[in-house]
């Protein structure tokens, strides 16, 4: 007893398992139970699961957000026809599913197949996002989108030479989202308002794969729609964002459909004919295309109290054409040898011509033609190779290139006037990387990488110029224990004589199982991440533009895992988690000076027991607690459980 | 029967029987002799259709058989060099279109191969036959990644409505062209070779007449961080002008024209907190039909 009364105290300290339920434990029997020719696996577990919030409640459901109900959390059901080939409308059916009912986070995946006649995969997932209005909310969590996704796929001839292949996706996205008007002009008050997005994207496939003296091509025509029907009914929004402004805005509305499909090509081809020589090419070709109209009414007063009212109509088009090709050769001349090349070729047009008119005071003020065309062209040239110089000791490097052409030309008639600017701008990085794995034991793994690079003129002042990469690893496995240890280190300066950015990643950490006994194991993990960024900045304050200043990012995360997983007499399981993350970044001093000192803890119990052979009773809790120094009303604790049946028939 | 009918019929069996004999293969039947644990369950196995059952993945076992159990003379994935055994997987499912690349993928210069993630005889899961669930196999190596997805805004992975493979090829993918070419070199392909992300975010994907360049030419990873952050919207700042101003900066040498990217407007009065959330106003950030600046 004082044995088992340790063992308890040492777990309570052991690693983390971030959600409580559905618990991992099944009812009934793993080996199932046959019926009909087929033989039948299965475990549902259906509870109530329960919260209590203290604090930000808001702040909670944008980080957590289970709530109280009854809830399926889970079930699992396989069919499998005891002899391969012998079912009569399947041989095979797969479901499992998670948090149905009403959980935040739903999941439902589906495989039907019989042998050499079909396949059919399918995935639902449904998300209910729960966000801040504001990137720093304030405690305004005012988004409460929902998001559901669809998978669906079907084989044909699933194992002959060839397959039929159809597919269908969709994602749906729902509820309110946050937008600003600006009333009665740029320079005027901004009045924010939620409006409800209407988001949906089909995806329609159908394709083949054959194999042709012995090279094997896949070929997929896809037809992608998307619609978006936003819009803001005629209403009245409440007070402008600036008090000092005495603009009001008494009715608005606005309408921005856009429309828009992307068919698009694929065409796979592998040929492993010789030993030592595979190729591998992959080409695609898709056209995009979206129409949108914008239709917008604002009715109010201007800054001097005169009455005001704007129309703004705005319809046009936008088209991307993208064209990519990938052809990787591997080569092996020798067994201990592997040498790939990798070339990717992408090229992109994106253009569009749109009509904008505005009408202030049913006065047309403003009519112009937008067009605009931006072109990216990418080639990319990867080699590697991989050498086994023992059976102990590995080495492998490469160089790689890329080249990327950004053009474009901007074109905007204002009534007369024209106004049309080309650009073009070419970046080129060549980098190098060179590793070394070692394997002096059969238990432990040691392994070192390292890149350079070098590109010599990116884009963005944050892109990567000058930057290079450390990494190592250390892993010892035996029956008993596991650890491992990483290290590593990413620097990058994008810096020339007039700008600075410098930016610096460095992480390391340790993670350990170890299983005394088969009922026992315990978990533990520390790791720590510290970012440090300096970008040269310069912007207006006061109408005075403030140049040479610094954006300055810190961030120093510690991240302790603790668990431990428990079997009492084959009947009884128990699990002790706790995860803890601390970001220890001083607050900075300075509003350029930037730190997001927080803590967030989750302490988590699960205790799940068999009462008879056929059924389990479940139960767990989890707390959170999350503080942070920035604004201190986004704080709260909750407390979070669940007790459940699981069952089998 | 006649004798030469006989001797004939003698003749056809003996050399059946010779050639039976010289058959290397000897079937899944004598498999489960000795390999009961692994064979009882195996009806639920997708490799059950393989043509030669267990000796399609262990090789011909007659010799391994007629010598007792003799280890070295028959295919044991334990003992095989991890290129070895992804030569021998690869026999059978090399010709997926998203498998292209594995040979080239870091997971195989890491010496990471099939049988580190999948397990046919112990499944966790009898989709993919994974060893473990998906995201915690991820997690046993990539411990920083595991860090992130717990931090307070993350997509949902742990809560299980995301997986790692919704973003991530851990077969290899080709080089992300959506940047320079060098990395990431794990991450999935939306269609049209564009980052992941547009996957789910499809309103993000556009074409827009008015494109920010910042996401087409170095990606979404300029702004946010995809596992997880202290930040809402994953933004890799807790504050967003200095999000939007360490680009915005017009230092000279960079942009279209290596003239900056532009400056922000001079109306705007960083030391007034009404500017301090630029997407407040530019809502429409990631490209707009209607604004060049994106309001609308």
């Amino acid at each position: 007893m004082r044995r088992l009364l340790f063992c308890l105290l040492l777990a309570a300290a052991v690693q983390a398992q971030p959600v409580v339920a559905p618990t991992p434990q099944r009812a009934g029997d793993a080996k199932g139970e046959d019926l009909a020719g087929y033989n039948v696996v299965n475990s549902i577990e259906t509870g109530y699961r329960f919260r209590n919030v203290d604090g930000n409640l808001d702040k909670y459901r944008s980080d957590v957000n289970y709530g109280n109900g009854i809830r399926v959390l889970g079930s699992y059901l396989t069919i499998n026809s005891k002899k391969p080939g012998t079912g009569k409308l399947f041989d095979e059916i797969v479901l499992s599913t998670q948090g149905l009912g009403n959980d935040p986070y739903q999941f439902s995946s589906l495989r039907v197949q019989k042998d050499k006649i079909y396949r059919f995969d399918s995935v639902w997932r449904w998300m209910d996002y729960f966000n801040p209005a504001l990137p720093i909310a304030n405690g305004q969590h005012a988004i409460n989108s929902t998001r559901q996704l669809q998978d669906h796929d079907l084989i044909l001839l699933p194992q002959s030479r060839f397959r039929l292949l159809l597919g269908y996706s969709r994602n749906q996205q729902d509820g309110p989202s946050f937008n600003t008007i600006q009333f009665p002009d740029g320079r005027g008050d901004e009045f924010t308002y939620l409006w409800n997005i209407r988001r949906t994207r089909n995806e329609y496939r159908l394709g083949t794969e054959f194999e042709v003296l012995k090279t094997k091509f896949h070929v997929l025509h896809g037809w992608e729609y998307f619609k978006d029907d936003t819009r803001a009914p005629l209403f009245s929004p409440g007070a402008g964002a600036n008090p000092t402004d005495t603009a009001t805005l008494t009715q608005f509305r606005r309408d921005e459909p856009s429309h828009g499909q992307a068919p698009y090509w694929r065409i796979g081809i592998h040929n492993e004919a010789l030993k030592s020589f595979t190729f591998d090419g992959r080409f695609t070709h898709t056209t995009g295309q979206r129409n949108f109209v914008v239709d917008e009414l604002a009715i109010g007063t201007g800054r001097f109290s005169a009455a005001q009212n704007r129309q703004v109509f705005v319809g046009g088009n936008a088209r991307r054409p993208v064209t990519t090709g990938n052809v990787t050769l591997s080569w092996f001349p020798i067994e201990r040898l592997t040498i790939t090349n990798h070339t990717a070729l992408y090229n992109t047009r994106m253009e569009g011509e749109g009509s904008y008119g505005e009408f202030a005071n049913a006065v047309a003020g403003l009519n112009f033609l937008n067009f605009q065309y931006l072109g990216i062209r990418t080639f990319a040239n990867l080699t590697d190779a991989n050498l086994k110089l023992t059976p102990w000791l590995g080495v492998y490097s490469g160089y790689h290139f890329s080249e990327r052409r950004i053009g474009s030309s901007e074109f905007e008639d204002l009534d007369a006037p024209t106004r049309l600017e080309r650009t073009e701008q070419t970046n080129r990085l060549h980098s190098g990387l060179l590793g070394l794995r070692l394997q002096p034991t059969k238990q432990l793994r040691l392994s070192v990488d390292g890149e350079l690079g070098r590109a010599d003129r990116p884009f963005y002042t944050t892109s990567e110029k000058d930057y290079h990469t450390v990494a190592a690893r250390a892993q010892w496995k035996t029956k008993r224990w596991s650890l491992l240890g990483r290290y590593q280190t990413n620097y990058n300066l994008n810096s020339n004589s007039l700008f600075v950015h410098s930016a610096r990643t460095r992480l390391a950490s340790i993670d350990g199982t170890f299983t005394p006994k088969p009922f026992l194991t315990l978990e533990a993990g520390y790791g720590h991440t510290h970012i440090e960024t300096v970008t040269g900045l310069a912007y207006f304050s006061l109408g005075e533009l403030i140049e040479n200043d610094r954006s300055l990012y810190r961030s120093r995360l510690r991240q302790v895992r603790l668990g431990a997983q428990l079997s009492i007499g084959r009947r009884a399981d128990l699990y002790f988690g706790y995860h803890r993350i601390q970001d220890a970044a001083r607050l900075g001093q300075s509003l350029m000076d930037q730190a997001f000192p927080l803590t967030y803890e989750t302490p988590l119990a699960r205790f799940s027991v068999q009462l008879h052979k056929k059924l389990r009773w479940n139960f767990g809790w989890q707390y959170y607690n999350y503080k942070e120094q920035f604004l201190a009303l986004q704080d709260y604790t909750a407390q979070t459980g669940y007790t459940s049946l699981s069952w089998s028939f | 029967m006649s004798p030469v009918i006989r001797a004939w019929g003698l003749l056809l069996f003996s050399s059946l029987m010779w050639a039976q004999s010289k058959d290397p293969y000897i079937g899944s039947q004598a498999c489960r002799a000795c390999h009961s644990t692994q064979t009882q369950d195996f009806f639920r196995n997708a490799h059950t259709k393989a043509d030669r059952g267990c000796e399609s993945c262990h090789g011909p076992g007659r010799a391994h058989v007629n010598a007792g159990g003799k280890k070295d003379l028959i295919i044991a994935f334990s003992a095989l060099s991890p290129q070895k055994s992804l030569d021998n997987c690869l026999q059978c499912h090399s010709k997926d279109w998203s498998r292209n690349n594995i040979r080239s993928s870091s997971h195989s210069q890491a010496e990471v191969v099939c049988s580190n993630c999948h397990s046919v005889h112990k499944a966790a899961t009898p989709k993919h036959l994974l060893a473990n669930q998906q995201k915690d196999l991820c997690y046993s190596c990539h411990t920083d990644v595991k860090a992130q997805f717990s931090m307070p805004f993350k997509h949902r992975v742990n809560e299980g409505t995301v997986l790692c493979a919704d973003c991530h090829n851990p077969h290899g993918a080709p080089a992300p062209t959506w940047r320079m070419g060098q990395r990431p070199r794990m991450q999935q392909h939306a269609q049209a070779n564009e980052q992941s992300c547009v996957q789910c975010h499809a309103d993000k994907r556009g074409p827009f007449l008015f494109e920010h360049a910042a996401v087409r030419v170095d990606g979404c990873g300029s702004c946010h961080a995809a596992h997880g952050s202290a930040n809402p919207r994953l933004l890799n700042r807790p504050v967003v002008f200095t999000l939007c101003l360490e680009c915005h900066n017009g230092a000279p040498g960079f942009g279209r024209q290596g003239q900056g990217i532009p400056l922000q407007s001079g109306s705007h009065n960083m030391a007034d907190p009404r500017y301090q959330n630029c997407t407040t106003c530019h809502v429409k950030i990631h490209g707009s039909n209607a604004d060049a600046r994106f309001l609308r």
